[in-house]
């Protein structure tokens, strides 16, 4: 199982009428891997992330996840497995919550077995919830938010908000994150930490990612491999390098 | 511990718990100094907490606006009612009957309502009160219509030989209190418990909550039918307490009042949906001394309190929580 990638998708198909936001993807993510996928606004980057996560259904094309064929899954579903997790282009938290807060409810639904146990009031409930705060409190640390711990996630900025996101897709220790732009709009100091964090889960917790960015920069330090979608298809493929010299990229994409 | 978590657990433990026993030890001699009329007015409130507890749950923590309540309170108080009267059982096989019933039948009447979306759904509910009501005029041979069911026996307990009748308006408050305390517990530790932290999160952020994983629709549907069964309970007593019931206990008047309850009180807090109740019911029954002017009054309450204290007054609840504190 392990020469298998974590992530296979071929053929990966959406149409809304007669438009093809994406047009026949053929994408894979290695075990341990770092994947980059870049391309112009309306590319379909965003599109294809919803077909893969569930939160739309592919025309065509399939999905598999470890192995398993989880094509039309909902985002629900997938989730609920929490070996692969996603973020969204828009930082979302639950913002009247604190960080610790957050982050148990990201780690509720995979210690507890089922809806019905979550009700449950006894120690068995209650160990689990402090396992989760412990795990929490840890994550908490290494993103380097202890400080504004006890403050309402929505009070915290855009960076801060986008460390707890990422800090609560750690919760359930999954196997892929997906991120969708996550250094979208936020300041150059936190980009490094966000960096950082990123190959610190990599490289200590083993988990792979397929990361959507327009920062270059980021792209080619972190990612070994970088996909390129233009007009919902697949431009190139290939190493940082390969893709920073290559003419079709740089006329879609990088400018000339 | 850091200086802000050793404050946190010192005032849980210092001002809140004595404050509640105090209150609870108030509640408990209320009647040595409380007339008949002001003790109904509380029993009444008491009844209502009820329904108010589960729409607290469903609305102030689960984030879902429904107007359901006075159906699964109608459908507790006709479950009581009939067992009551047909069969003879006692109090706590009615009272238990009309919980069970009123959470039943939230589980076919949620399970289409919940996917609709947020202003369909609140209709969707308000049918349901409607359509309760005309069941209860129109299957008159097992509601009796319009005139109802009369004669329903005071909650009366039965131990092998031996039986006890709750009859005088003292020992139904007693028996009343009980039960709002048990409902408060109960509420309180849905809660505080992980399913109660998956509820906040649905209400703060549905597709998020979604994404981590919490099957957000199998929650709004247990916290339906949990609230319904509030209701149902809240019913029961009401009928035992009025002895009769009718068509008219399916009303929207009641559905808003337990709107009013958990929205004046504080959505989303234990503590405000009790003050709220003890002080809306409380306040229409002591408005009776001038029955004209009655929903006139109420209706300026209503207003000076959306402009004034538009989350309710759990928000000053919490500022005379932090009077005292600091104090200290």
């Amino acid at each position: 199982m392990t020469g298998l990638p974590i992530l296979d998708i071929s053929g990966l198909c959406k149409s809304y009428g007669a438009v093809r936001a994406v047009d026949g993807v053929d994408l894979h993510v290695d075990r341990g891997e770092i994947c980059g996928l870049i391309g112009p606004n309306g590319s379909g980057k965003s599109t294809f992330f919803d077909c893969v996560t569930g939160l739309a259904k592919p025309s065509a094309g399939a999905v598999k996840l470890d192995g398993q064929d989880i094509t039309g899954w909902s985002l629900n579903d997938i989730a609920r497995e929490g070996r692969m997790l996603r973020s969204f282009q828009k930082t979302v938290v639950f913002s009247a919550l604190d960080i610790e807060e957050n982050l148990v409810i990201a780690g509720q639904m995979f210690t507890f077995p089922g809806i019905l146990s979550t009700f449950g009031i006894g120690s068995a409930a209650r160990n689990r919830v402090a396992a989760l705060r412990e795990r929490a409190r840890e994550l908490i640390k290494i993103a380097g938010l202890w400080d504004v711990r006890f403050q309402p996630a929505g009070k915290l900025s855009g960076g801060q908000q986008k460390l707890i996101q990422f800090a609560s897709m750690l919760m359930p220790e999954p196997k892929l994150i997906l991120l969708d732009e996550p250094m979208a709009g936020i300041n150059p100091k936190l980009i490094e930490r966000v960096v950082d964090s990123i190959r610190l889960a990599n490289t200590s917790f083993g988990v792979s990612f397929l990361i959507i960015e327009h920062n270059i920069d980021v792209v080619t330090s972190l990612c070994k491999r970088v996909v390129v979608l233009d007009q919902g298809r697949k431009l190139a493929e290939g190493t940082p390098d390969d893709i920073v010299q290559n003419q079709a990229v740089r006329e879609a994409y990088l400018g000339g | 511990m850091t200086p802000a978590e050793l404050t946190a657990t010192t005032t849980g433990r210092d001002l809140r718990v004595p404050f509640g026993i105090a209150l609870i030890a108030l509640a408990c001699i209320a009647p040595l100094f409380l007339g008949n009329y002001p003790l109904h007015a509380i029993i009444i409130a008491l009844i209502f907490l009820l329904p108010a507890h589960g729409l607290n749950l469903l609305l102030g923590y689960t984030g879902l606006l429904s107007l359901a309540q006075a159906a699964f309170f109608g459908i507790g108080a006709y479950t009581s009612a009939l067992l009551a009267v047909h069969f003879g059982t006692p109090f706590y096989v009615n009272f238990l009957a009309a919980g069970l019933m009123a959470g039943a039948i939230a589980l076919p009447l949620g399970i289409p309502a919940l996917r609709l979306r947020a202003t369909s759904f609140v209709m969707c509910t308000l049918g349901f009160v409607i359509i309760g009501q005309a069941i209860a005029k129109n299957w008159i041979s097992l509601t009796r219509g319009d005139m109802g069911l009369a004669a329903i026996p005071k909650p009366w307990f039965a131990l092998g030989p031996a039986s006890f009748t709750v009859s005088g308006t003292v020992s139904f408050y007693y028996l009343v209190l009980a039960i709002a305390a048990i409902a408060t517990l109960v509420a309180y530790l849905i809660v505080r418990s992980p399913a109660g932290r998956n509820m906040i999160a649905i209400r703060e952020n549905e597709t998020l909550a979604e994404s981590v994983g919490i099957p957000t629709w199998y929650y709004k549907l247990v916290v339906f039918m949990i609230s319904a069964a509030f209701a149902g309970l809240g019913g029961s007593l009401y009928a035992h307490y009025l002895t009769v019931v009718s068509p008219l206990t399916f009303q929207m008047y009641y559905s808003t009042t337990m709107l009013i309850i958990v929205l004046g009180g504080g959505a989303g807090t234990i503590s405000g949906v009790i003050f709220g109740s003890l002080l809306f019911v409380g306040l229409t029954e002591a408005l009776r001394v001038a029955p004209e002017l009655r929903m006139i009054a109420y209706g300026f309450f209503l207003l000076g309190l959306v402009f004034w204290f538009p989350s309710g007054f759990a928000p000053l609840i919490a500022r005379f929580w932090s009077f005292l504190e600091r104090r200290k």
